[in-house]
């Protein structure tokens, strides 16, 4: 099977694993985290957001957890960023700084960004 | 209605993806029908999903048709004959036509719709509105995700273990993924007995809580617990009362914990290097402010051995400074050596420089005096808050115990760390002290209290509040 592509990383798959950075999180817990994170701009659909997260699996850059019992989801399925998706969710994080801070000497940004 | 019309959209996936994921995006779509109610947001939200159809369909389609020719392939390998039924067959006419019949049915109703939004004015809720506020790691005292000082600024943003649960956005406690029970109570505890005898500095005092933390376990004291930092928090509070010590702590963290947090390759070292250096080494500004009063923003504490230059060069812009505000206030620790190495400015003689991480060494006195510095004899202001942490601590603690510096702000955040963490299991961990270090100022170092200010206002007016006291004194101090 062909790997879906993961790099250059999507913008969808590095805002999932933004998104998983700090606690698991099911798929509707994603989307909701994912439109706030981007203050609304990205609204993730079932198709993308099932697709990325296929691709995350298979890249072991995120991982299943059970739901927890109690918590009446049990139908759910929960992500856990792995260590490797940390990793990978970093890296991105210093390119996009990198990108950032060519802007800013461009004058393109103004101000204390990064 | 609009469930059925996804449903159908949904049959139009490759049938590998509707197994895996057909019966979760159905739910999710049924989370947001539920929540995202009006005219207005049901418009989006139907938008939404035909885009995502738009858009993801075709790559499913891409990714999933040569899956079937790869593993048949893979198969004919083993020379083994064998037959396979070809499960994603290209999309049948029946399929094609209810996806045609269910197209055709959103778009009528959309333009629907569309003729009767004209009714309605566009409320200004957002679709989020109403869902419940992010929950955040918050600063806990000495938390597993802070000990090791080293690299935490640069993973700050992304690898804090969440201490709290989250909150799922239907208002339900969601899904910690983490249940803890009475096999993972009696790991906790064995393992916390265990580590207490073999590395806190009292023997005598780990035996006391060690048999106070078994008497709890038989007397089914943690029976009812199942919340891991209720848990932590417990055992934290009745092995610091037993064993007088406030650096003992017990750590939960919802996601596991590293298994070798210490463990540092050169490429973490070089990432490491080159993100301080990015950061002007957490040195954020370094300006004289009016009437000649120096201003130094430093958000973190860096490794001297790459930040040693960067430190000695915002500390030289400022030599012509009446005074100096030292800016603590987003200051999240880091290395107590630069807290020394900048210190040294302020003495005109080697102070001791007080860590409760370590014994006294011939590297805790501060390499004072600085040849050239001329801030020995100035006035010194401290701005902190509630989230200036631990290195950040240290530096506030130990020269406002000295009387060195006025702290103006908020009460820090009460995280000294001076437990040598104890990685128990995936999401437990302690924090023990391993050596005796005598505190030349008090019975307890800043350890779940803060340091307090001098002077107490609300961070944000701390600048200015500073800037009136340090403009004050030097009025005052000026000959007439």
């Amino acid at each position: 099977m062909p790997k879906r592509k993961l790099d250059p990383l999507p913008s969808a798959a590095f805002q999932i694993l933004l998104s998983l950075a700090d606690q698991d999180l099911h798929g509707y817990g994603i989307m909701r985290h994912v439109a706030e994170q981007t203050d609304g701009r990205m609204r993730l659909g079932p198709g993308t957001l099932y697709s990325s997260i296929q691709s995350l699996l298979e890249e072991s850059l995120i991982k299943e957890v059970d739901s927890p019992e109690d918590s009446g989801d049990q139908r759910r399925r929960c992500y856990r960023l792995t260590s490797a998706g940390l990793k990978l969710a970093r890296s991105e994080a210093e390119r996009l700084a990198g990108l950032l801070r060519v802007a800013r000497a461009k004058k393109i940004l103004r101000g204390d960004y990064v | 209605m609009s469930e059925k019309i996804y449903a159908l959209l949904l049959r139009l996936y490759p049938s590998g993806f509707r197994k895996a994921y057909g019966g979760e995006a159905m739910q999710l779509v049924r989370d947001r029908l539920r929540n995202e109610t009006g005219l207005v947001r049901r418009l989006r939200l139907w938008l939404d999903l035909l885009a995502d159809f738009a858009m993801s369909l075709p790559r499913e389609y891409r990714y999933a048709q040569p899956m079937l020719a790869s593993s048949s392939s893979q198969r004919r390998l083993d020379g083994v004959p064998s037959f396979h039924v070809l499960e994603d067959e290209p999309i049948g006419v029946g399929t094609l036509l209810a996806a045609v019949l269910s197209f055709l049915v959103v778009l009528g109703t959309l333009s629907i719709m569309l003729k009767h939004a004209g009714d309605h004015r566009r409320s200004s809720g957002a679709v989020m509105q109403g869902a419940p506020a992010r929950t955040r790691w918050a600063p806990s005292p000495g938390s597993a995700g802070q000990l090791d000082g080293k690299g935490s600024h640069a993973t700050a943003a992304v690898s804090q273990p969440s201490a709290q649960p989250a909150v799922a956005p239907s208002g339900a406690v969601a899904s910690p993924g983490f249940v803890l029970d009475s096999a993972e109570r009696q790991r906790v505890i064995d393992a916390a007995v265990a580590n207490l005898k073999n590395h806190f500095f009292d023997p005598d005092g780990a035996g006391k809580i060690a048999k106070a933390l078994l008497a709890h376990e038989k007397d089914g004291d943690y029976d009812a617990i199942t919340d891991g930092q209720v848990f932590a928090k417990l055992l934290t509070r009745q092995m610091r009362d037993v064993g007088q010590n406030v650096d003992l702590t017990m750590e939960y963290s919802r996601a596991p914990l590293p298994d070798h947090p210490q463990a540092q390759t050169p490429e973490d070292l070089a990432r490491y290097r080159s993100f301080l250096q990015q950061n002007q080494c957490f040195f954020k500004k370094a300006e004289i402010l009016p009437h000649g009063v120096g201003y130094l923003k430093l958000d973190g504490f860096a490794d001297p051995a790459v930040c040693r230059s960067t430190a000695m060069a915002a500390m030289a812009s400022l030599n012509g400074a009446k005074a100096v505000i030292f800016d603590l206030r987003d200051n999240r620790g880091g290395d107590g050596a630069m807290g020394s190495l900048i210190a040294a400015y302020l003495f005109d003689h080697p102070q001791y420089w007080y860590s409760p991480r370590s014994a006294p060494t011939p590297q805790s006195w501060t390499q004072s005096p600085v040849p050239g510095n001329r801030l020995a004899d100035k006035p010194v202001y401290l701005l902190t808050s509630a989230s200036t942490w631990s290195a950040g601590e240290q530096f506030s603690y130990d020269l406002k115990m000295m009387k060195r510096a006025t702290i103006v702000g908020e009460t820090t955040g009460g995280g000294a760390h001076a437990g040598v963490f104890h990685r128990i299991d995936d999401h437990f961990g302690m924090g023990i002290p391993e050596v005796k270090v005598v505190n030349p100022y008090a019975k307890n170092d800043w350890e779940g209290t803060g340091v307090a200010p001098d002077v107490e206002v609300k961070a944000a007016d701390a600048l200015t509040a500073a800037q009136k006291l340090a403009e004050g004194k030097l009025r005052r101090s000026q000959p007439n």
